[in-house]
């Protein structure tokens, strides 16, 4: 699974002239990282420090960039209802800023938001109308590097790396800054890497960090150690913050490459100095295999978690003593490795007291009660064997995730609601046999039904149940109590 | 006629998905996961049809009116066609190529935005450089570089026009000699253009230029060559009206596509997926909630798809 991340940066670049514009300075800029060993996973306190950013945010850019970042947050710890509900929020802001800046005339900002509302329906995995949106802005800003990049990142999102490329090109070709170019050279590199061209994409990671770390950008440098700057965000803002995001990705990522390549001592060394920025960067504490430095870190990476499980078995020591939520996170993985359930319970019972919300700690204390491996239900599913499918979720192979991607079901469903209008009916969610369920979106269907009717449909995959939601407060996402099963509706009778 | 290529297997429909096209035998739809997986375009020859897929990098060749169809993979992201005879050439912008379905992959230049036929030639207008090529017989035959960035290109016999939103200017361009014959200014940002008339012995060529920022049609006399104009004694340029003559909107939130049939002057607004039908002196609202290439325009009217079918209004003049 890949994924773009976002960050932005403040630009004294004079705003250029499209219609009766008062463009804002502020432009964002894209970069595109893939999920896997160089992920970093989302801290609590990084949502909420983003989530305070939400809060302060002013201005359409801010906003949307914080949504987006803040559904990326949530995907790295596997939140996927909560992230789109982010992606969801943000593509609302998008569409809403491309009709008043067309009322206003100002065709600047409307290419600008068309560009961030492609992105965020890319996000959420809709591309044909992602698509139209990136031709729409095409059309008005061929000659803006910024558009062109996020073209790419949504390319990249959707899977079509070649495309990514092309248009990552375009924005290299058309950026003019030194911090511009480097940020799009390592977008292309991204797409150049996901395209097999990695040969190409190895010279640009070159290029790029041997730039950033030259004296071309010494006075961001200066400002780096003035302002002791080392967060590393998806949406960054600022300068300070591009250049210091920019530099960790485009390290890691050179060092995955070289990783791939059998250059593990170039590796290391790029590893290395992402460390000397950020001490506590996991992806690279985890690559130069300092695990209780990483875990302390960062405890509830779920990367974090499936490469420490993959190197168990070549670990020699016992579980590590200690009560730091780091060594309480490696000692439950290693019990379990081992067979060792009622002792991993007792461990993540533990920590599940201080975090009671936390996905990860949630699915591997379920781990600890599986005893037959996960199967998948039939064609008409019992309540039980839908119960059974949300609890092992997490568990199905690959294969069987194929499968389930690929099979269609029909249950008898009450649905919560339905609102009828137009000889039309809208529905988003309801239980089937009292197993929770809802759609990614209210959806509509011709023809008038009653709540109670025959649903035909795809498992998706298990969310939050929002009717168990307690309410949050502005600005920040509900908090839910249980489960439910992520439908994509193909019929109703 | 109407003539749909596939049916609705689901009660849901996304909203922006369709591409209809108007062909010579009736109108076609175009919808996801039949023809091509996601339709983005749809190009017309005489007795063929092709769907394209610019992400999946397919194409679909339907033989009218057998509907005997053909798919077959394409170079990366092929966004715009044009039939030549039976030949099928499509431009797949992120390679940038031109390909003949089943021959020749013709190099362009970079960011390739679209692809015109006249006569039997095809020109393609490059975005990053600016530079117009004329392909015939499978090969760039001749290049001339205008400006980048533009945001349409149209051909009328020998004559280019490039429409800039940047700047606010048609350039036109002599295709027989491929040199820039001229430079004008017109509205605000203009982005889209059509012919609407003219183009005879005695009048230039009028052409419609949609532009959201003025939420107006400009109606705009297009250049001549000089040897025309010295034919008719007298030497015109753009005149650059704004329809209805008055300061007021044309258009609630302007438009930013405009299409001509005949007497079918249509205009969209992309923003908000507004269909309008215009006059000199006044507008009116089709349907709202249309995607950008959910509609076409018939000899007889406008046809659209709105809520999982295709609607032919009356045809209000």
């Amino acid at each position: 699974m890949r994924r773009a991340l976002l960050f932005g940066r403040r630009t004294s670049r004079p705003p250029r002239r499209l219609g009766a514009d008062g463009t804002s300075a502020l432009i964002l800029l894209l970069l595109a990282f893939p999920l896997g060993a160089q992920e970093r996973l989302a801290s609590d306190f990084e949502i909420a420090q983003m989530e305070q950013q939400l809060l302060r945010a002013k201005g359409f850019s801010a906003q949307v960039s914080a949504r987006l970042n803040l559904g990326d947050l949530r995907a790295t710890r596997n939140e996927q209802s909560l992230a789109r509900a982010e992606y969801l929020n943000a593509s609302g802001l998008a569409e809403a800023e491309r009709l008043d800046a067309r009322r206003e005339s100002a065709m600047s900002r409307y290419a600008n938001a068309t560009s961030y509302a492609a992105l965020a329906q890319a996000k959420l995995g809709r591309k044909a109308r992602a698509f139209e949106l990136l031709e729409e802005a095409a059309r008005y800003a061929s000659d803006d590097a910024e558009n062109w990049n996020l073209y790419a990142s949504a390319m990249r999102i959707l899977g079509h790396p070649r495309k990514a490329a092309a248009a990552a090109r375009n924005a290299v070709a058309l950026a003019k800054e030194p911090l511009d170019v480097a940020i799009y050279q390592h977008a292309l590199a991204t797409a150049l890497i996901e395209s097999g061209e990695v040969d190409e994409a190895e010279r640009l990671l070159v290029t790029v960090t041997e730039s950033l770390r030259s004296s071309k950008f010494a006075s961001l440098q200066r400002d780096v150690a003035r302002g002791e700057a080392f967060e590393v965000y998806s949406t960054a803002r600022g300068d300070v913050a591009a250049y210091v995001s920019l530099l960790n990705r485009a390290q890691l990522r050179l060092a995955a490459l070289y990783e791939q390549r059998g250059q593990t001592s170039k590796a290391r060394t790029q590893y290395e100095r992402v460390l000397a920025a950020r001490s506590d960067d996991v992806t690279a504490l985890t690559a130069l295999g300092r695990w209780a430095e990483a875990f302390e870190a960062n405890p509830f990476s779920p990367a974090l978690v499936a490469t420490y499980r993959r190197v168990i078995p070549s670990i020699s020591e016992g579980p590590p003593a200690g009560n730091t939520t780091g060594a309480q996170m490696r000692r439950a993985l290693i019990q379990l490795a081992r067979g060792e359930h009622r002792a991993a319970r007792t461990t993540l019972d533990g920590l599940l007291e201080k975090f009671p919300a936390n996905e990860t700690l949630r699915t591997l204390r379920r781990e600890t009660e599986r005893k037959a491996a996960p199967t998948l239900p039939g064609a008409t599913p019992t309540a039980e064997e839908l119960r059974a499918l949300i609890e092992t979720f997490e568990q199905l192979t690959p294969e069987q995730r194929v499968t389930l991607d690929r099979t269609t079901f029909t249950s008898d469903v009450v649905f919560t609601s339905a609102q009828v209008a137009n000889g039309q009916t809208t529905f988003e969610s309801g239980t089937i046999g009292g197993v929770p369920f809802r759609f990614s979106e209210p959806t509509v269907f011709n023809g008038v039904f009653d709540v109670r009717a025959r649903l035909t449909y795809r498992i998706l995959g298990r969310t939050a149940d929002v009717s168990s939601a307690s309410s949050g407060r502005a600005g920040r996402p509900p908090s839910f109590d249980r489960d439910a099963l992520l439908l994509d509706p193909a019929g109703v009778q | 006629m109407k003539r749909a290529l596939v049916l609705l297997l689901f009660a849901t429909t996304p909203a922006f998905a369709q591409v209809v096209a108007s062909t010579p035998r009736g109108v076609v739809v175009a919808k996801p996961g039949h023809e091509v997986q996601t339709p983005t375009a749809i190009v017309v020859g005489r007795d063929r049809i092709a769907v394209l897929d610019a992400l999946n990098n397919e194409a679909a060749i339907i033989e009218q009116p057998s509907g005997r169809t053909t798919r077959v993979q394409t170079a990366e992201t092929p966004i715009a066609g044009a039939f030549v005879g039976r030949d099928l050439y499509v431009l797949a912008r992120d390679a940038r190529v031109v390909q003949r379905i089943g021959g020749a992959r013709i190099a362009v230049a970079a960011d390739p935005a679209f692809l015109r036929e006249s006569n039997g030639t095809l020109y393609v207008y490059s975005r990053a450089t600016g530079t117009i090529e004329e392909i015939a017989n499978d090969r760039v035959t001749r290049r001339v570089t205008v400006a980048p960035f533009a945001s349409d290109f149209e051909i009328d016999g020998r004559v280019a026009y490039l429409l800039y939103p940047r700047d606010a200017r048609i350039r036109t361009i002599d295709l027989r000699a491929m040199k820039t014959t001229g430079v004008v200014s017109v509205g605000a940002v203009p982005v889209d253009m059509a012919f609407a008339g003219g183009g005879t012995a005695i009048t230039a060529r009028i052409l419609a230029v949609a532009d959201p920022s003025a939420k107006r049609v400009w109606l705009t006399e297009g250049t001549q060559s000089t040897v025309q104009a010295v034919a008719r004694g007298f030497l015109r340029g753009f005149l650059g009206l704004g329809l209805f003559g008055s300061r007021a909107s044309q258009f609630p939130t302007g438009v930013d596509r405009v299409v001509i049939r005949g007497k079918q002057w249509i205009a969209y607004d992309s923003s908000s997926g507004t269909l309008y039908r215009f006059t000199k002196s006044k507008s009116s609202v089709i349907a709202k909630g249309i995607a950008p290439k959910g509609f076409a325009v018939t000899a007889d009217g406008v046809v659209y798809w709105k809520d999982g079918k295709l609607v032919a209004p009356k045809n209000a003049q």
